[in-house]
């Protein structure tokens, strides 16, 4: 039988540490910006997320008056995507951990 | 963000259930090929004079992961994580896609522009998106070359008449007006 060395052994339990981590919650942030509109981001929120008009109000407001929000919630995969999807649209987007300090 | 307060004067109107239409002078036409094309002529710099492996470009990865030199092309081609060893990772998978996803908006817009001798432009649900981004692109391009802020307006409403800055700022505000009409016109359909 193969026997794994010591070095190996540490790599397989950071790996294995990483992907039962995976579904650990990450966020998608979106932050003020002095170019865009404010109607323009509304209508991308509902576009991209399928927001409701109210919804994606409430959030376009919560950047504008606070810096920031946060726009969706799920696995690093997930977040990468929207984070991609909002650049595309010229929104001011990153992702980080939900459980890190925004 | 900011609020548009220029006068509704025509911009794009909502044509049927699905289309959007606009009428520009041959003056406007010009001014937005030419601000459209400046957009992909950037968006393409960086890998023309690249040798990527051609492989890795077609599935997407670019050997720079560093962000951009340029201010304009930072805003456009931003950081995804505020961790740099993990946003350059990202940017090596990512940035060559959004650029072309970006090119294709100022792309679709351009094409429209230029198949268009009397300046009507009709587009629908998808066309209109596209012309969002691309406008989008091209606001946030000026934007950082104006050093637009919160609470710039009003220094940039009251630039002088022989400041070269003048002159874009005109663009950039006649373009978040454009950009709006195109909005309201969206956002009734969503009523």
């Amino acid at each position: 039988m193969v026997k794994l060395d010591e070095v190996t052994d540490t790599k397989i339990d950071e790996a294995l540490k990483e992907l039962f981590n995976s579904d650990k919650p990450w966020v998608t942030i979106v932050w003020d910006d002095p170019v865009n509109l404010m109607t323009y981001v509304t209508y991308v929120l509902m576009e991209l997320f399928g927001f409701s008009r109210e919804k994606a109000h409430e959030l376009m407001m919560q950047v504008h008056t606070q810096g920031k929000a946060v726009v969706s919630t799920g696995s690093r995969e997930e977040m990468e995507h929207d984070v991609a999807r909002l650049h595309e649209y010229g929104l001011w987007a990153t992702l980080q951990r939900g459980d890190q300090a925004i | 963000m900011s609020e548009n307060k220029e006068e509704q004067q025509s911009g794009f109107k909502r044509h049927g259930n699905n289309d959007y239409v606009a009428q520009f002078s041959p003056e406007e036409s010009e001014v937005l090929v030419n601000l459209v094309e400046q957009i992909i002529e950037l968006l393409g710099e960086r890998t023309d004079n690249h040798s990527d492996d051609p492989l890795a470009a077609m599935v997407g990865i670019t050997s720079h992961d560093s962000p951009p030199d340029d201010d304009v092309l930072l805003r456009l081609l931003p950081n995804a994580y505020a961790d740099q060893v993990d946003a350059s990772e990202f940017r090596r998978y990512t940035e060559l896609t959004l650029r072309a996803k970006k090119s294709a908006h100022a792309m679709s817009m351009r094409i429209d522009l230029k198949s268009s001798p009397d300046g009507f432009i009709e587009v629908d649900h998808d066309g209109a998106n596209a012309w969002l981004g691309a406008m989008n692109d091209i606001r946030l391009a000026l934007g950082v070359r104006l050093k637009v802020q919160e609470n710039s307006y009003e220094e940039l409403e009251i630039l002088a008449p022989d400041d070269p800055m003048r002159g874009v700022y005109a663009v950039y505000s006649w373009l978040g007006w454009l950009q709006e009409s195109l909005i309201q016109a969206l956002m009734d359909e969503n009523l």
